[in-house]
């Protein structure tokens, strides 16, 4: 039992990003706003950003740019992988944040539709305002 | 010619980048150019098709990086396959695309106006992220190019406004959870191995066997199912599906239908079968076997919710959802038959709910028919929509020589092979159902005399019947021509380690 939660403990991420996940899922469902509805959805996506953030960080490493003796051109180049970190991650990263940004400019826009179409925000009165 | 994945590619691509500058001045342009390139594109995959089978499969290799034939350096470069089962959905995709642009015309949404450039955009850009999801050989590729088609498919349901906007904003909320699902499965997938190359993955599985009961890909190969399951609308995660078909624009509801569930399971059926090979387990778990069980639960309580509902789009959507599972449960029967079969069933499944979404279109179009009471209105039109609506209800039962049939048979086939006698009775209950459902609609349409007998027959719409014709003959010609088609899936299925 106390292993199990000093396991958990070292890896504090995960549990921030569950904590995170849950609570955007939770968001979405609980709430009839509509706009919340949206954070809720903007939570789970910038969590699981998050987590691929943090599982490519690595201690004592610095951006992945040839430093030093490392730059010049050799025949045999001698780099250690662990003095730079990462780069791919973070291209990733990127690109699922410009997805994420694309699908919250859709969501706004549906959003504002149906404001103009029925004059609410909230998911019982413009389902009531359907029928 | 080895260009020929990314010029296929990019024929709708630019178009729909070129669209809004061409169409914003003279949007009578629009629609010709969309036909033009998605009939181009069309031209361009069978072209790809014959090559791939009588030359062999090619990988792509973009900016000529080193790729997963260069293994085992480390594929550092994005790679898109061009094997046959690619090439096989590419010409599905983008001959029904053509169809259904086709159909889409006198149906286009009225209150357009001058976003009719837009519009075209949308379609061409759902176009093009299909495609780049079925060429896609690198795991986060999939799943940038699922969000390019499924944003599209959003701003496409809601483009009529009124009640679509709400089934569209239901839409992107499941759907971008959905994506939010299998990003998490990518990230797992990459935090173990290192590699989003499909190929890599595979070979990493095949060396490390501790890597398939790891943590990390049990984890994410669940998490990507479950994303795969909400895009693909899986029962119980198809809330979205029903809304959005329903209350979609009738020259939307086809191509929706026909293509965007259809794509996601084949993007499933990529990773599931070339990333982490049939004999997976999910902890103890047997995943096919799971698989199969989801499938069955899916096509039996799909056909029953399509027996129950009285609005002929929603009824046609829930049989979608049925059908999925009948596909699923073909795939997961673990040998080359059932693979065949749920393959071939998912080209014949997408003709015949883009077929279906058809006639629903033309219906209300002519006779304002949106509810099976209303069905017998249909009567007073050409006899092309009735003929089609009777050669799709003989394909989804299953009755030769439909391609339903022989997809069914094939289905079938695998399951006993599997000694899989559940899977077995779930697609006959469901095909009994699917008869229940259709059984409703042609006892309205024949026995019940119509409203008023004495008017004119309305003329059906030359771009109805060009469309509803050309899927019904697509259909018949599926199953006449079963045993090539089915050939080629089961070698597909040999490659693919059944």
């Amino acid at each position: 039992m106390i292993e199990h939660i000093v396991a958990w403990l070292e890896r504090p991420n995960f549990i921030a990003f569950v904590i995170f996940f849950l609570w955007g899922i939770f968001i979405m469902v609980a709430h009839a706003n509509l706009v919340k509805k949206l954070i809720g959805m903007y939570l789970v996506q910038a969590s699981v950003i998050f987590l691929l953030v943090t599982i490519s960080a690595k201690s004592q490493a610095t951006v992945p740019i040839l430093q030093g003796t490392d730059a010049v051109q050799s025949e045999s180049p001698t780099i250690d992988p662990d003095q730079y970190s990462n780069p791919l991650p973070h291209v990733l990263t990127l690109t699922a944040i410009v997805v994420q940004v694309a699908t919250l400019g859709v969501s706004l826009a549906l959003v504002t539709a149906i404001y103009r179409e029925y004059g609410s925000l909230d998911e019982d009165e413009v389902l009531q305002r359907i029928e | 010619m080895s260009h020929l994945p990314v010029i296929i590619f990019l024929i709708p691509f630019l178009s729909a980048i070129s669209m809004p500058l061409v169409g914003l001045k003279r949007p009578r342009w629009c629609r010709p150019m969309t036909m033009v390139s998605v009939f181009a594109m069309s031209v361009a995959a069978c072209v790809n098709l014959w090559l791939v089978l009588n030359h062999g499969e090619t990988r792509y290799a973009f900016g000529g990086w080193p790729i997963s034939t260069a293994l085992p350096d480390p594929p550092l470069g994005i790679e898109w396959v061009n094997d046959a089962l690619a090439s096989v959905m590419l010409v599905t995709l983008s001959c029904l695309a053509s169809v259904c642009l086709v159909f889409g015309g006198p149906v286009t949404p009225q209150s357009l106006g001058r976003r009719t450039a837009l519009y075209y955009t949308l379609i061409l850009l759902l176009i093009s992220g299909l495609t780049g999801i079925v060429f896609a050989g690198d795991i986060f590729n999939v799943f940038v190019f699922l969000e390019v088609a499924s944003l599209s498919a959003y701003a496409l349901v809601g483009v009529s406004g009124g009640r679509a906007l709400v089934a569209s904003f239901r839409y992107l909320i499941l759907g971008t959870l959905g994506a939010s699902f299998y990003l998490l499965g990518v990230v797992f997938f990459y935090a173990a191995t290192g590699t989003l190359n499909m190929a890599d993955l595979a070979q990493q599985m095949a060396d490390k066997p501790e890597l398939l009961t790891s943590k990390a890909v049990i984890g994410g190969s669940t998490f990507m199912f479950i994303g795969f399951g909400i895009k693909m609308a899986l029962f119980p995660l198809h809330g979205w599906l029903p809304d959005a078909y329903t209350h979609a624009p009738d020259a939307i509801s086809p191509l929706l239908a026909g293509l965007m569930t259809k794509v996601a399971l084949y993007a499933w059926v990529r990773v599931m079968f070339w990333v982490l090979g049939a004999r997976a387990d999910l902890s103890q778990v047997h995943l096919l076997t799971l698989l199969g069980a989801l499938g069955s639960v899916a096509a039996v309580v799909g056909a029953l919710m399509a027996l129950g509902q009285q609005n002929l789009k929603r009824m046609f959507a829930f049989s979608g959802v049925s059908h999925i599972g009948l596909i699923l449960i073909g795939v997961s029967q673990g040998n080359a038959a059932g693979f065949a079969g749920g393959m071939f069933y998912l080209i014949n499944d997408a003709v015949t709910q883009a077929a279906m979404f058809f006639i629903a279109g033309a219906a209300v179009y002519h006779h304002g028919a949106r509810t099976v009471d209303e069905i017998a209105k249909l009567r007073q039109g050409s006899r092309w929509l009735t003929g089609g609506l009777i050669i799709l209800a003989l394909s989804m039962i299953g009755i030769p020589p439909t391609g339903g049939f022989f997809g069914k048979w094939h289905i079938i086939l695998g399951a006993m092979e599997a000694g899989n006698y559940f899977a077995v009775a779930a697609v006959i209950v469901s095909s009994l159902l699917t008869m229940a459902y259709f059984q409703r609609l042609f006892v309205r349409l024949f026995s019940e005399q119509p409203a008023s007998p004495g008017e004119p027959r309305v003329e059906t719409h030359l771009a109805f019947r060009a469309s509803v014709g050309v899927a019904s003959a697509g259909i018949l010609v599926l199953g006449l021509c079963s045993d090539p088609i089915v050939k080629v899936f089961r070698s597909i299925a040999a490659s693919a380690g059944l």
